[in-house]
């Protein structure tokens, strides 16, 4: 009998633990990253992804069953090989999930696409530096049409 | 069932459509404008959310093949070698735009005097010129005047340039060593408040929405005016077929309702707005007895001549962190460099370049343009690499006009109301082909002169169809054009187009400008003639 994972995806235990085989070989730990799994790709950070993209979640499912029972290396490589859309939907779920996570973000340095305040303090220093001057010097370029 | 007769019938909420309802509307005239989309749900708009960029490939992408939304009709793209994009709701493709706003240029209109390629337009820039000061006004757009790219021009743009960044400064100072054209990038963005539209926050997320409200889109710029001054904007309407009377004038436009009815709104103008695949698409499905090649369509050219641009990305890897992900995704900086035809390079015209951000951390993971997936260890080491190092020059060549280029109904694929789908045939010419393998060369030399310390490539991905144009030609001879110089079609004397559809020359711009610019001129003669335009009994 399976078991479901309260949340709203409905994966369940199994399809959950083969996700994060396949994910640590995507992402494994390494060069200061975590390993996909220790993210928890495959549980909460993988309800945040299919709540955004309900639409992955049968497509998803279909890969894994594909990858029950069989080395997890040879089931990406023939992915990756075909390169079409499971190959696509497992990359884009745990890519996608990974760098949503807030570890990863602050281990990557990246606080989101935030806003932030501009002014023309840029503009002024671009002037007064003389940025434009060298563009000017050289003139126009623009081709006349011969209509004058 | 009928609808009250509009002075003015509009198809098509974009650009254009909102630009010419917008306008008409304060100058009197009773306007209604069918839109087959809807009004954008603002939640949709995720760019200052941790899901940003997993919508943005799904429900907030450009390509309507892969959105699948309502207010979709399908495009078979399978013999064509780009996709074309575009959103169908109140904005239009607006909404996902860069929001790059270069002009075209003098040699632009007069291509075959100049080159012996393509057709001259019926008009020059200097017809355009007060109209692409208006254009620029009625979008917040920020820039600089003084362009050596450009004639000289006594107005100033609405509002300074916004900020180059830590890129563009590199590549300015490069372009100033290098003895080789840059300007501060024109963008549809307020650097300042501006009516409508707030405040450009340098999110980079222009082209999934704007979350500020920052970036121009006439669901922000125009449409709430238009309304006030009394358009009438009817959403969830797809038009079926535009219909004509007797003396061959166009007397208005069935369509289906949101709830399926068929529908007739007669006016004493029709205008179509729908983009360079949506109008001839409505045309072609308006054929009947006396129109059996479509309406306004005796030359044969409705559909055909389609341009797109052909582009490529060229991103250069720095050591240093250059914070890419972030800045507008219009272009921080431009270069004309190698934008005027210089025929020793092997094929004429040229591109214009535009810096832009290089995206968040799933675009590195999983390339669209240029670059790599790699899996594995070495995965997050080259992420690193790469990630917020970037600096991409985006590459718009010119593209040359055919007529084996073109839209065409596909009546085997159907919309939610049962109308045809388009088929879009496209293949790349030669001179496309050399123009973006020179500017490719060009600036990757650019990025490696200014430190890059790997370059990655993107060229002509199919994801790349965002401009849609010339597939109702203007011109002054009606057996070799559609629509003369005002977008007024030549067969019918009441049925204009003002959309990208009626270029001649694609240019090696964004054509947005253009198109807003040619909107207004199309509207001051629809004020200027008023009186003597023909209309229905």
């Amino acid at each position: 009998m399976t078991t479901s994972i309260p949340g709203p995806s409905g994966l369940d235990v199994g399809e959950r633990a083969t996700l994060a085989d396949l994910a640590d070989l995507l992402l494994p730990s390494a060069h200061g990253m975590p390993a996909a799994s220790e993210v928890d790709v495959q549980g909460r950070g993988l309800d945040r992804l299919l709540a955004s993209r309900p639409d992955l979640l049968e497509p998803l499912r279909a890969v894994l069953a594909r990858a029950v029972g069989r080395p997890q290396t040879e089931v990406l490589e023939e992915l990756s090989a075909a390169d079409g859309e499971e190959w696509a939907v497992l990359t884009l779920s745990v890519a996608g999930t990974y760098y949503m996570d807030p570890i990863v973000r602050e281990l990557i340095g990246y606080p989101g696409q935030t806003g932030k305040v501009i002014n023309d303090a840029e503009f002024v220093r671009m002037v007064s530096d003389g940025l434009l001057d060298p563009v000017l010097e050289r003139g126009d370029i623009w081709r006349p049409d011969g209509t004058d | 069932m009928s609808e009250e007769r509009a002075d003015v019938l509009v198809i098509g909420a974009g650009a254009s459509g909102g630009v010419l309802s917008a306008t008409l509307a304060a100058q009197g005239f009773s306007v209604v404008c069918l839109e087959q989309g809807d009004w954008i749900d603002r939640t949709m708009i995720r760019g200052g959310e941790l899901d940003w960029e997993v919508t943005a490939r799904k429900q907030m992408s450009a390509d309507p093949s892969e959105r699948c939304a309502p207010g979709d009709y399908p495009i078979d793209s399978t013999e064509s070698e780009v996709l074309p994009l575009m959103w169908n709701g109140v904005g239009g493709s607006t909404l996902l735009w860069a929001a790059g706003y270069p002009r075209l240029h003098p040699s632009d209109f007069r291509v075959r005097s100049l080159d012996g390629v393509a057709d001259d337009w019926p008009l020059r820039y200097a017809d355009l010129a007060p109209y692409y000061r208006g254009a620029e006004a009625a979008f917040g757009a920020s820039g600089l005047a003084g362009d050596p790219a450009y004639p000289a021009e006594d107005d100033e743009m609405p509002l300074p340039p916004l900020p180059i960044g830590p890129a563009g400064w590199k590549l300015a100072e490069t372009h100033n060593r290098l003895g080789w054209h840059w300007w501060p990038a024109g963008n549809a963005i307020p650097s300042k408040p501006y009516r409508n539209q707030a405040m450009c926050a340098q999110r980079g997320t222009c082209m999934t929405g704007c979350p500020e409200g920052a970036k121009a889109s006439t669901d922000l710029t125009h449409w709430p005016e238009a309304i006030r001054h009394g358009a009438k904007l009817i959403t969830g309407a797809r038009v079926s077929r535009i219909l004509t009377d007797s003396r061959g004038l166009a007397t208005g436009a069935e369509y289906l309702d949101r709830d399926g009815v068929l529908r007739f709104q007669s006016a004493d103008i029709t205008v179509l707005a729908a983009n360079g695949v949506g109008t001839p698409r409505l045309l072609l499905m308006s054929a009947d007895a006396h129109h059996p090649d479509g309406l306004a369509n005796s030359s044969g050219l409705v559909g055909r001549r389609l341009m797109t641009h052909p582009f490529a990305v060229v991103t250069g890897i720095f050591e240093e962190n250059l914070d890419s992900w972030q800045g507008q995704f219009g272009a921080q900086i431009n270069s004309q460099q190698f934008y005027e035809t210089d025929a020793d390079r092997g094929f004429v015209r040229g591109a214009l370049w535009s810096l832009s951000p290089t995206g968040g951390p799933l675009l590195h993971a999983l390339p669209q343009r240029a670059g790599d997936q790699i899996w594995g260890a070495e995965h997050h080491a080259s992420f690193r690499r790469r990630f917020g190092r970037g600096a991409a020059w985006s590459i718009f060549g010119e593209d040359l006009p055919d007529e084996e280029n073109r839209v065409e109904l596909d009546k085997a694929a159907t919309d939610a109301a049962g109308l045809p789908g388009a088929k879009v045939r496209y293949a790349t010419s030669e001179n496309s082909h050399k123009l973006i393998d020179f500017h490719i060369a060009k600036a990757t030399e650019s990025l490696r002169a200014a430190g890059a310390v790997d370059i990655e490539v993107g060229k002509m991905p199919a994801y790349s169809g965002w401009h849609l144009l010339g597939t109702a030609r203007m011109g002054g001879d009606p057996a070799t054009s559609v629509v003369d110089r005002f977008g007024r079609a030549h067969d019918v004397p009441n049925l204009y187009v003002v959309d990208g559809s009626t270029f001649v020359t694609a240019g090696g711009v964004n054509p947005t400008n253009t198109i807003v610019a040619l909107t207004l001129r199309t509207a001051d003669h629809l004020v200027r003639t008023r009186a003597e335009q023909a209309v229905p009994l």
